[in-house]
């Protein structure tokens, strides 16, 4: 038998709060912060971030330490600093995010369409904008985030080991960052359109994968047919990964900046729009 | 509380209109929204929620006009309790109100805290920390009609609240509804194809069936014009020449042995013995019919067969 209170008081006062969007993305953070896949991701860029600090240290020992000397030639070739090491950074980090945009991103709309919560969220002062910007803007901040600590940590190490007129290249971060954000943008807007086609979590990880694979595969055979290079921008992964070496000013092998920009542009507004459709309040209306 | 003018809400690709035309004021207290299942209920609460533009005509809600920029805000006024099980199957019954508050626009504090009291009120002690996954179904109900307090709206709108309940849980959630009401001074919108509970909760009815209002008024006069039916009990048969007079009593709707049912002119039964006495009949019983609101809802959706 319930208990129930005796009454209930007035609630305080609205308009307090955090803007919808802001409200959205925090909970669904809660939500992945909950899962074990985000304590598993959690460690797994954790063990990647500390081989990349850990190869930045033995590189110092290498420098500094006479014990090491005969081993430094060696290590000169597998361990400098400039530009391709930079570009490197990023690169297995990368690949590990592209699933784990997949298992998060798959599911950030598809677990609201299931549950069905959409329809009652547009009951409530969230006009559909706030919901895709919540949505595209998680989904876009977990990569940038988790990529943060790989571009700044290493190089925050090496400018504190070997100082400014060490080999650390003191601007990376620069063009590190900006890199970073529009390969994040670019997973985020995949993720969350592949998500909004899905009925159910699982259907949208296969979504997101099918996608990000069918793109690549469809990329590579009109690269074959044709031979034209530039068609390799359709790769979603190719994009995210030419970036960072972009910024940095290593030339990719398979992409240029032109072709880079517009794969880019076209995968972002292709699956923001998506996006926007699937989520209308009419496509919410079961 | 609500009004509309001539509104029409047609889905996407469907070739007849969800909700034809519909003209009605409604006062602030409990409206019973009733009707057979695609009735147009649901349609419209979620028009007046603005999640569905309508096709045509006008409306507001607390006063401010359908389609209106403002009519966002007003969401933050009205409480919402969906048919279906809108709830986050991995959240707690605490985390998600707390969650729907703050999309109200409370603080996350203050959110957490009303969480906790619109539980309590709703009725749900401990549980409320265990992910609604393992819910019964009375609580799950409970836990919508939580969220949908939880910002202490002017307006709810409940949409078939005692869906899946047993007797008693029906009975638990009606006494809630009439405790919104009747403490928190809420207006509520009651949709649900149960004659019981909308008779049981609502001052108002509007009788929906496929989108178009049926009948509409207050409970106290739709129930005073039901007054006037009345079920006549004769020791004999009436003759024909008495059967013919019956007409000065009122409208005879059926007659079977020796029972007639009428729809008396006046509301007064009284008078159906001094007709007999007039009539030199014997009247053993008058039975009044007014205790059945499915013969209101029946007659206004089958007008034609004098139900």
């Amino acid at each position: 038998m319930p208990i129930y209170a005796p009454t209930l008081p007035p609630a305080p006062d609205l308009h307090q709060g955090h803007p919808p969007a802001l409200v959205l993305m925090r909970f669904d953070l809660t939500r992945l912060w909950r899962q074990k896949i985000g304590r598993f991701f959690g460690f797994a860029f954790l063990m990647v971030l500390l081989w990349k600090v850990a190869r930045i240290y033995i590189d110092h020992l290498l420098q500094t330490n006479q014990a090491f000397k005969p081993m430094q030639d060696f290590a000169k070739t597998i361990l400098t600093q400039g530009a391709d090491f930079q570009a490197d950074l990023l690169n297995p980090a990368s690949y590990l995010l592209w699933f784990l945009v997949a298992l998060v991103g798959g599911g950030l709309v598809a677990r609201d369409t299931l549950y069905r919560v959409r329809p009652l969220m547009y009951a409530h002062p969230v006009a559909p904008r706030d919901y895709l910007l919540a949505k595209l803007g998680f989904a876009s901040l977990l990569p940038f985030v988790i990529l943060l600590p790989f571009a700044l940590l290493p190089w925050g190490m090496s400018l504190l080991l070997a100082g400014l007129h060490g080999p650390v290249w003191a601007t990376a971060p620069l063009r590190l960052l900006p890199a970073m954000a529009i390969s994040s943008v670019l997973m985020g807007a995949l993720a969350v359109g592949a998500s909004s086609m899905a009925a159910t979590p699982r259907a949208g990880i296969g979504w997101v994968l099918g996608l990000v694979l069918g793109a690549g595969t469809l990329a590579t055979m009109i690269h074959g047919l044709t031979g034209i290079k530039a068609v390799d921008a359709l790769n979603p992964v190719m994009l995210a990964e030419a970036w960072p070496q972009l910024f940095v000013g290593v030339d990719h092998p398979m992409v240029a900046w032109l072709p880079a920009l517009l794969g880019t542009a076209f995968h972002i507004s292709l699956w923001t729009f998506v996006a926007a459709r699937r989520t209308r309040p009419s496509e919410a209306v079961i | 509380m609500i009004a509309f003018e001539n509104l029409e809400v047609r889905y996407p690709k469907a070739l007849e209109p969800a909700l034809k035309g519909l003209t009605l004021t409604l006062d602030r207290g409990i409206v019973g929204l009733l009707g057979p299942n695609g009735a147009g209920k649901s349609t419209l609460l979620k028009a007046l929620l603005g999640l569905l533009t309508p096709s045509r005509g006008s409306g507001s809600v607390l006063g401010v006009a359908l389609g209106a920029p403002e009519a966002a805000r007003l969401r933050a006024r009205i409480g919402y309790m969906p048919e279906y099980d809108a709830l986050i199957e991995d959240a707690s019954a605490y985390e998600q109100v707390a969650f729907w508050g703050e999309l109200s626009g409370l603080a996350p504090e203050a959110a957490r805290d009303r969480a906790h009291e619109v539980l309590y009120f709703v009725g749900l002690d401990e549980a409320r920390y265990r992910p609604v996954s393992g819910y019964s179904t009375g609580m799950r109900q409970r836990v919508k009609l939580a969220q949908a307090l939880v910002h202490s709206p002017e307006l709810i709108f409940l949409d078939e609240p005692t869906n899946g309940l047993d007797p008693d849980g029906r009975r638990r959630m009606l006494d809630l509804v009439l405790r919104v009401h009747a403490e928190l001074g809420t207006g509520v919108i009651l949709a649900s194809h149960l004659l019981g509970d909308v008779e049981r909760v609502a001052d108002q009815l509007v009788i929906l069936d496929q989108g178009e209002i049926k009948a509409a008024g207050s409970m106290a006069g739709l129930r005073k014009a039901l007054a006037k039916r009345v079920e006549l009990r004769f020791l004999d048969p009436l003759d024909a020449p008495q059967e013919a007079a019956l007409v000065e009593l009122g409208t005879v709707l059926e007659a079977r042995n020796g029972l007639y049912d009428l729809e008396l002119t006046e509301a007064d039964p009284t008078g159906a013995f001094r007709w007999a006495q007039a009539q030199g009949a014997t009247l053993v019983q008058v039975t009044p019919r007014h205790d059945r609101l499915d013969e209101v809802l029946l007659r206004a959706l089958h007008p034609a067969t004098g139900v």
